[in-house]
């Protein structure tokens, strides 16, 4: 994929998809959302390349088309932290450009302004997007379905959730979405996720893009718009994914497993 | 050893004994009835019994001439703690051992107090005790046992943050608790564990492997590393076993695997079976060994180890070794309608990647069925599907012959499977179960193997679904 380009290849359409520190971030099969993104795009028929980022390598933000972060626990969040500290302006930057992220889990909350620990500790964030985190005392954790303003009308999203994290939306971002059923971003306000330009953060995992296929397909095109690329999406047979999607609001849906989640 | 063992044995006046005796019966009864309601609880009653007597865990294993050897980790533990239970029973000892998978304190209790006579005396010597990490600490405390078997802390139970942390936390705390004299049998193939540090009074074991092995190599790799426990730097791997199991160094803190008192020097397999060539502080030790798959390499090398540490001899380990038979739930071969069964249970996603190397090893043809529940034994997330190294099955594809999946997630199984890169038209949705396994029987040709990777609720239902059908146990011993 590394080719020199030549006259012909310069037309297919590509993106460049960054994950940051695969190995560090990647709880809850978190690589899920990478690889439906891979898959969808190969699928579509469009060029992707896939760039792992490590701790300590600096990430070539005028490349990057497509960002994705997933969750880790405290000492990979904290090494996150502190690795994209040194590089907010350039991040900032992007984002305003139009570049495409999509923050998992512990992620999303490193985007807004601070989290505070349980002991009340207070741990800067990027202040990339307009929300803060505050920890609480019960996980909030089972299947959630969110109506997600995106499209016109809304579509459904569906993932599974556990944070203890109680994340509040300010003035300057829109919530991801709307939660039907489970808890979203602290339980009480029925938001879900944060969206701010093409940034998006959302608790959910299961993971997120492979069960909600319009998700993945709308990050790709946001992608191919930031760089000016014009590209028609096939018809995918997505019948699987529909089906699992259907699944899991069944299940959010239904008494007796909201009542067995909360006897977990 | 003896009584003296436990400093916590109480000592035994009149009204103690009656407590003993009747939190004994209490707990037996409970057993009785618990048993005659069908249900197989082995909790509860070590719970009453514990309540109306809390120190008769120390009294119970106080009657052990030879003490009690607890067998901790996140996987393994039930298959090791067999092969122990088999080898030291052929060495001679009276072994007792919680075979019902209840691996809690109550678990524990309840198996003791089920062993153990009504005035509250158990019929053994020696009692070898498969325990929850969580529940190791204290049981360390009441027992005093003597030794402690580690397999491995894979990250499986991924919705808890910093579960290792904990997990390598408790097993520290557990260590330093043993006392003098006690011995430490640790897989130094896993850096989680050969870095936690404590218990350096009792004598330390390790166990690994030395093998120029097919390394098993997979894209997923990068989700089975695991930090520098001393540093939290990337460990740097010369060769990987199974996930983060390998033999591997820290270039930042020069933390290193330690060398292993028993490794495993050769091995291959043959239908079915494994050929072991070991050596046991330097002595060779050869023997064929009933069970497949990498990760029982690691359970036999840690039953092993554990066996020499207690002074038994190769040629005794070599025997205990060779009638061992694959324990409870965890990979059974029944004999079905002229087809062979192979049952394996997958709890997560480092049981699955265990398993799959043996699925991969099917020759010539594969059949498979996969059934995912998402039940509260289960666990209601399912996400660890995507750390599951399916891509394993699409590099066979050409020689996967049946392909089904079931279960309450069967979707979420199937588009897993789908992005793993296996063509949708090969992957047979089944929403019911019965008609899964039938269908999936049934296309297996009549003398070949079908291969079933249940998760925990899925094989409680399969395992009642072969009953039913009068399916064979040629391996099996007991129940
Ligand atoms: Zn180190």
């Amino acid at each position: 994929m590394r080719d020199s380009p030549t006259g012909r290849e310069l037309k297919i359409a590509r993106i460049n998809i960054y994950h940051l520190y695969p190995e560090h971030l990647n709880l809850n099969g978190d690589r899920g959302n990478i690889l439906a993104l891979c898959e969808r795009a190969r699928w579509h028929g469009l060029a992707v390349n896939l760039v792992p980022v490590q701790p300590g390598e600096t990430i070539d933000f005028g490349a990057c088309d497509l960002l994705f972060m997933g969750g880790g626990g405290d000492a990979e969040q904290n090494m996150a932290a502190a690795e994209l500290k040194k590089r907010r302006r350039d991040m900032q930057q992007a984002i305003e450009a139009g570049m495409v992220i999509l923050a998992t889990g512990g992620s999303y909350q490193l985007f807004g302004h601070y989290y505070t620990t349980l002991r009340g500790e207070r741990m800067p964030g990027l202040e990339l997007m307009d929300l803060y985190t505050e920890a609480g005392g019960k996980r909030l954790t089972g299947n959630i379905v969110v109506s997600c303003g995106l499209w016109d009308p809304p579509r459904t999203l569906v993932g599974f959730e556990n944070h203890a994290g109680r994340t509040c939306l300010g003035k300057g971002v829109q919530p991801l979405g709307r939660v039907l059923h489970g808890h979203g971003n602290n339980g009480s306000d029925k938001t879900e996720g944060a969206v701010y330009r093409h940034a998006i953060g959302s608790y959910m995992h299961g993971p997120l893009l492979p069960k909600n296929p319009w998700l993945t397909d709308y990050l790709l095109a946001k992608a191919l718009a930031y760089r000016g690329q014009t590209f028609t999406f096939k018809e995918l047979d997505q019948s699987f994914e529909e089906q699992a999607h259907q699944t899991a609001v069944r299940l959010a849906g239904s008494r007796l497993h909201r009542w067995h989640a909360r006897r977990a | 050893m003896g009584k003296n063992r436990s400093g916590e044995m109480p000592t035994t006046g009149k009204s103690q004994k009656l407590k003993i005796i009747s939190s004994v019966w209490l707990g037996k009864a409970m057993m009785a009835l618990t048993r005659l309601l069908g249900r197989g609880g082995t909790t509860l009653p070590g719970r009453a019994a514990l309540r109306l007597y809390p120190g008769l865990l120390p009294y119970l294993a106080g009657h052990l001439r030879h003490g009690s050897l607890l067998v901790t980790g996140t996987n393994g533990k039930t298959t090791t703690a067999a092969l122990l239970t088999g080898i030291l029973r052929k060495a001679g000892y009276r072994c007792i051992y919680n075979q019902s998978g209840s691996n809690m304190a109550w678990g524990v209790t309840s198996s003791l107090i089920g062993a153990s006579s009504w005035g509250g005396k158990l019929p053994g010597d020696l009692a070898v005790m498969e325990v929850d990490e969580g529940a190791f600490p204290a049981l360390v405390k009441s027992l005093h046992p003597r030794g402690m078997v580690l397999t491995n802390i894979f990250s499986d139970q991924l919705d808890r943050y910093g579960e290792i942390d904990a997990i390598q936390k408790a097993i520290g705390k557990g260590l330093e608790a043993a006392g003098e004299g006690s011995f430490q049998v640790i897989n130094a193939d896993d850096p989680s564990l050969a870095g936690i540090e404590g218990g350096s009074r009792g004598e330390r074991w390790y166990f690994g492997l030395e093998l120029e092995l097919a390394p098993e190599r997979s894209e997923n790799e990068a989700g089975h590393s695991q930090p520098c426990p001393r540093c939290r730097q990337k460990l740097h791997y010369d060769q990987r076993f199974l996930a983060h199991l390998g033999r591997y160094r820290c270039p930042a803190c020069g933390f290193k695997r330690p060398a292993p008192d028993v490794k495993l020097v050769g091995c291959s397999t043959r239908r079915g079976a494994t050929a072991l060539e070991l050596l046991v502080r330097g002595e060779p030790l050869r023997t064929l060994f009933p069970l497949i798959g990498t990760y029982n390499l690691y359970n036999a090398l840690a039953a092993a180890t554990a066996a020499a540490a207690m002074g038994v001899p190769a040629a005794e380990i070599k025997t205990g070794l060779e009638s061992a038979a694959p324990s409870f739930g965890r990979m059974e071969r029944l004999a079905l309608k002229g087809r062979s069964v192979l049952m394996a249970l997958v709890k997560n996603a480092a049981g699955a990647n265990a398993v799959l190397p043996t699925v991969q090893e099917q020759q010539p043809e594969i059949h498979l069925l996969a059934a995912i529940n998402d039940k509260i034994a289960d666990g209601t997330d399912v996400s660890w599907l995507w750390d599951v190294d399916f891509e394993r099955l699409a590099a066979v594809a050409e020689r996967i012959k049946g392909l089904t999946v079931t279960g309450l997630r069967v979707w979420d199984l199937a588009v897993r499977l789908k992005y793993a890169g296996l063509a949708q038209e090969t992957i047979r949705v089944e929403t019911n179960f019965k008609q899964a396994f039938l269908d999936a029987l049934e296309r297996t040709p009549p003398g070949a193997t079908l291969f079933v990777m249940p998760n925990y609720t899925a094989m409680l239902a399969l395992r009642r679904l072969l009953n039913d059908m009068g399916a064979r146990q040629p391996y099996w011993e007991g129940a």
